[in-house]
């Protein structure tokens, strides 16, 4: 039967551009700092779990393989996820069920992308030319939300500056972007219309760890353990006859699972802070109705009022998001291990107040896969 | 950890056969799996509580490629499903380990690959470090090769013992309506072909197919409500060695010994079905495995009959929970292996009702 | 006509994936590289042993090791080869050479790489071999190979100015099938000027182009489910691309990618290629109409079992002049 879970330690490398690293190198950065924080070396870990995006990022296929050594893998389990873009958030919650099954008492998640070792936008289009990037599938869908909820243009604008401002209080985040406003957003070039070049994330190379413990390991862990409550993931078609790309239905039903399994009923009332997958502006109120956190065509107003801001009522994306570092396969487990951070009190600049209950988000592909999961610093949380 | 552990079985099994050049596209191979899961239990697919499929997207040239799969599953209403990129063997071990936490009770795992548009032995040399060894080409066959003349230069194994496993292996593989060699030839025969990585010769090397396996896992009571004689998971684990040879012994593979050992791989097997994609393998995976005369090895063929890329590993369960499902094993092994000279290894121990 | 009869007039799918990935070395590998590029062969000390090519770390423990680096023999003994009979377009030779464990003197782990050696029968276990550096050496581990110890020959060595920080690998896999049977049926329809779609026997749906299924009810679909939908339709979503430069884009200025559900389909076409209209005037809602190449003018180029780039056999989507649809029935087709 399911036994508790927890977040023990969490590592991240900087995400830029070309960092000067092999990708050994780039993902025993973030593994190493995790097991710091977590008082563990790489000996005393039972089994590895590795996510990415597409093999062909990078060109290596199949990379568990040339990185077992470097992630202390050899005579242990090591087992790789690829769920696209949501891909994080799955590999964080393969790795929780590994734990929860009572089968392994400390499992290390480590998810990485280099993205400038390859070119994801050669990658999204087969390798073909007239590729039309992840902004060029998401965009009609943007404007598709636009009309319907009737925003207005600069509900996209301000997530961008929001969330850029929240990076520069992240020393790991990409974009630094210290006088960013919303006439600059507005002034950067169109590249998918509706999206301006500032609406859109970076491509980054990063990795992100988290070492995930049994309740015996962590209470005994140096730091605070960030309990996983509740985790969900569900799927659907990109593509068929009767589908609402705007409001895909698997993440409706992911958010109720999630937060059935939580025990929350108020997830905007009972959530302290959330890290959503914002990879183009417009997805903040986009997921905030999708994450059931708002009545349909009413996530903007939150935008609108500050609600999301750090200081806001509803904090989204402390960290900077997705808007501000983007190594895909790793972009989601970033989103879980930021969630984790706040309840543990370990977001640095960037922690909200009192944050004891976070939600970690992530989506892929066509916005039909997604991953979530609840954390909190009580094991047993008892809900406002 | 088999005493902690919740009872889950395999309750049914279905591949495609081994196809040389499947003309359609991989949903279907995966659609026809599952429709045939589907009507063998009388379940719908809404009595599916989780699904996990592997493939990979590099076999036909696509990132991405894996999203279309879920065609063949069905994601409409939405569904509980996940994707590895390894050989289904692996999707089977997370998906048990789902099931371990108690609150679902069905999954349905996947292995699937069309391999018929590509050239295997160039793309899986890029699974070598991208610093010291895919710039030079170096592939599994070679890798296999190098291993192989291992067990030469060692006096375990002759050449002739290569044969041996061939001859045996298609002769097989002649019984099996889903393999895809269909020759008889001797181990004489076969030894005066050309080498094609030397020692090994081009039917040292398992044929590569498109297809697609898939089964249902289904926990306690509603295993056997489900199946008359459900194949029990004793116990499944997977390790990996060094990904650099000069760092291993190649005679041996200590990660196949060692996760037998976790679930429970002593004793005695009726049958076990291994995942030998070079003949030499074989003599390895059996001595790691401390297999005796007394256990039938690859009575299917094994992938040496042909190797649906990425379902491979799958099958060999397949092959172990079928033969205890009709009573003829009691207790079954299967082997599934990933990377060159067998790196990374998956056991599985399945059992029949006493 | 069944599939042979079309594959005779449409061409096969060839697809060639390729990418020259660049890799930053990083401080250890970057050392041996450089190394290499100037005639040099460098190891790492693990303990008391020595490593090369050099790794970061113990490959047993993970365990950080000091990245200093120490230059080892070019001499050393095969511990076990391969021969390969039919080198592919990626391995370093065109011609049969060895894949071989070489263990280097002074060194304490074979390193995998390459033996020209001429001849099978020259290769044995055991035998004695030098590494020869190439004449032209960029700081890549293709820098030399390995000879008989009696052939290696010395070559002028030039030291470099900087340090190698990156490698480039360029990789180019070709794959090559025949369009399934439903897409060259597809296929042949768009040569012939029409659209051809498969309707569902369970879900009743159609789907322009069909894919052999219908994903909803888990059917195949064949022949017998095919018809021929008009060529007209609506806009029920697009954008427009600001092309991005990347390995083998030939785009380089604005243009419209739309969703058009045409009459009598349930699933639109998506991404489709409008280079005849302007941002201003296209509109979700707006019915369009096909107008196709001329016969004998129609091309198939970049057709394969995944994507269909419609631009070789229609000329522009012409507005029809009839008033819109209406968006908020369009909603589902959103894709």
């Amino acid at each position: 039967m399911a036994r508790p879970c927890a977040v023990i330690g969490t590592g991240q490398t900087d995400y830029r551009k070309k960092l000067d690293l092999t990708l050994d190198g780039l993902v025993r950065w973030a593994a190493i700092e995790a097991l710091e924080d977590a008082g563990l070396t790489f000996a005393d870990i039972d089994a590895i779990v590795i996510g990415k995006a597409p093999d062909a990022l990078e060109g290596v296929v199949m990379p568990e393989l040339s990185l077992a050594d470097a992630l202390g893998a050899v005579g242990k389990p090591i087992h790789r996820v690829h769920t696209a873009g949501s891909v994080g958030a799955a590999t964080a919650i393969t790795g929780t069920t590994m734990v929860e099954s009572g089968r392994y008492d400390r499992v290390l998640v480590v998810c990485y992308e280099k993205q400038s070792e390859g070119n994801a936008t050669w990658a999204l289009s087969g390798g073909k030319s007239g590729g039309q990037g992840a902004g060029g599938t998401f965009a009609p869908w943007i404007r598709s939300y636009i009309e319907r909820s009737g925003a207005p243009e600069d509900i996209g604008w301000k997530v961008a500056v929001k969330d850029r401002q929240n990076a520069l209080r992240n020393p790991h985040a990409h974009l630094r972007i210290q006088d960013i406003s919303i006439e600059k957003v507005r002034d950067s070039p169109m590249l998918w219309d509706p999206l301006h070049f500032l609406e859109s994330c970076p491509s980054s190379d990063g990795a992100a760890a988290i070492v995930l413990a049994s309740e015996d390991v962590a209470r005994k862990s140096p730091g605070k353990p960030a309990w996983v409550i509740a985790h969900a993931k569900r799927t659907e078609f990109g593509q068929f006859p009767g589908r609402d790309a705007v409001r895909p239905q698997a993440g409706v039903d992911c958010s109720a699972a999630l937060y059935k399994e939580a025990g929350i009923t108020d997830p905007l009332g009972q959530i302290d802070c959330a890290e959503i997958y914002v990879p183009f502006s417009w997805y903040e109120p986009m997921w905030l109705e999708g994450l059931l956190l708002t009545p349909i065509n009413e996530g903007w107003h939150m935008t609108d009022n500050g609600d999301t801001e750090i200081t806001g009522s509803f904090p989204v994306n402390p960290s900077g998001g997705v808007l501000s570092s983007n190594p895909i396969g790793a972009s989601g487990l970033i989103r879980c291990l930021e969630a984790a951070n706040q309840v543990r009190e370990r977001a640095g600049d960037y922690q909200v107040d009192g944050a004891r209950v976070a939600l970690g988000h992530a989506y892929g592909g066509a916005a039909q896969y997604f991953a979530m999961w609840i954390v909190s610093s009580d094991l047993q949380p008892t809900y406002r | 950890m088999t005493d902690h552990s919740r009872d889950v079985a395999v309750v049914a099994v279905s591949q495609t056969p081994a196809y040389e050049a499947f003309a359609g596209p991989e949903p279907v191979l995966i659609m026809r799996c599952v429709n045939d899961l589907l009507s063998r239990t009388g379940l719908e697919r809404h009595d599916i509580d989780f699904t996990l499929a592997g493939s990979c997207d590099y076999l036909s040239g696509a990132p991405f490629a894996f999203v279309s799969n879920i065609d063949g599953v069905g994601a409409w209403p939405p569904v509980y499903e996940s994707h590895v990129e390894m050989d289904g063997a692996w999707a089977l071990f997370e998906a048990w380990i789902r099931l371990q936490l108690g609150d679902i009770d069905v999954a349905l795992v996947i292995g699937s690959g069309r391999s018929s548009p590509g050239n295997n032995r160039e793309i899986f040399s890029l699974q070598g470090d991208p610093y010291l060894a895919a710039p030079l080409g170096l592939d599994p066959a070679s890798l296999a090769g190098i291993q192989a003349r291992s067990l030469l230069d060692a006096k375990i194994a002759t050449e002739a013992d290569f044969a041996a496993v061939v001859e045996r292996s298609w002769k097989a593989a002649a019984d099996n309506p889903n393999a895809m060699v269909r020759r008889s030839d001797t181990a004489d025969q076969l030894l005066d072909q050309p080498y094609y990585a030397a020692p090994l010769r081009a039917h040292d090397v398992a044929p590569v197919a498109d297809g697609a396996a898939a089964l249902l896992l289904v926990a306690g009571d509603r295993a056997r409500e489900l199946c008359e004689r459900p194949a029990w998971i004793q116990g499944i684990e997977h390790r990996i060695e060094s990904h650099h040879p000069g760092y291993r012994d190649l005679t041996d593979s200590p990660s196949t010994r060692s996760a037998a050992e976790k679930v429970g791989g002593s004793g005695t097997f009726d049958v076990a079905e291994l995942m030998i994609t070079h003949s030499h393998e074989e003599i390895i995976v059996r001595h790691a495995l401390g297999l005796g005369d007394d256990t039938v090895v690859n009575p299917s063929g094994g992938p040496l009959g042909g190797h649906p890329v990425m379902a491979t590993g799958l099958v060999r369960v397949i092959e172990v929970a079928s033969r205890i499902a009709d009573g003829s094993a009691q207790r079954g092994l299967a082997h599934a292996s990933s990377g060159a000279c067998l790196q990374q290894n998956l056991i599985c121990v399945l059992q029949g009702d006493d | 006509m069944g599939l042979l009869a079309y594959r005779r007039m449409l061409p096969d799918v060839d697809l060639l994936l390729e990418y020259p990935y660049t890799r930053t070395t990083g401080p250890v590998l970057g050392q041996f590289l450089t190394g290499l590029r100037d005639g040099q062969l460098l190891g790492i000390r693990n303990g008391d042993e020595v490593l090369c090519p050099p790794l970061e770390y113990d490959p047993t423990t993970a365990q950080a090791l000091d990245p200093l680096l120490v230059e080892v023999a070019t001499e050393g003994t095969v511990q076990s080869w391969s021969w390969v009979t039919d080198p592919t377009s990626t391995h370093p030779f065109d011609h049969p050479f060895a894949f071989a464990l070489v263990l280097l003197d002074g060194t304490d782990h074979a390193m995998a790489h390459a033996v020209d050696a001429g001849s099978i029968d020259e290769m044995s276990t055991g035998m004695r071999v030098a590494i020869q550096f190439h004449e032209e050496r960029t700081g890549s581990i293709t820098d030399f190979h390995f000879v008989p110890l009696d052939r290696a020959h010395a070559v002028d060595i030039v030291e470099g100015a900087e340090p190698v920080t990156t490698i480039v690998q360029l990789i180019s896999l070709n794959y090559h099938e025949p369009l399934h049977a439903h897409r060259a049926r597809f296929a042949q329809g768009l040569l012939d000027g029409r659209f051809i779609g498969q309707r569902s026997p369970a879900s009743g749906k159609v789907y322009v182009p069909g894919r052999g299924y219908d994903p909803l009810e888990r059917v195949e679909m064949g022949e017998d489910d095919e018809l021929t939908v008009t060529d007209r339709g609506t806009v029920t979503s697009f954008t427009v691309i600001t092309p991005v430069d990347y390995y083998g884009q030939k785009e380089t200025k604005p243009y419209i990618r739309a969703s058009i559900l045409l009459d009598g389909s349930d699933s639109p076409l998506i991404s489709v290629d409008i280079r005849n209209l302007e941002e201003e005037d296209i509109r979700v809602g707006l019915r369009l109409q096909a107008i196709w190449r001329p016969e004998g003018e129609r091309d198939l180029t970049g057709i394969d079992n995944r994507s269909v780039p419609l631009e070789g056999v229609i000329e522009r989507w012409d507005p029809t002049g009839e008033p819109d649809a209406d968006a908020n029935k369009l909603r589902e087709f959103t894709q």
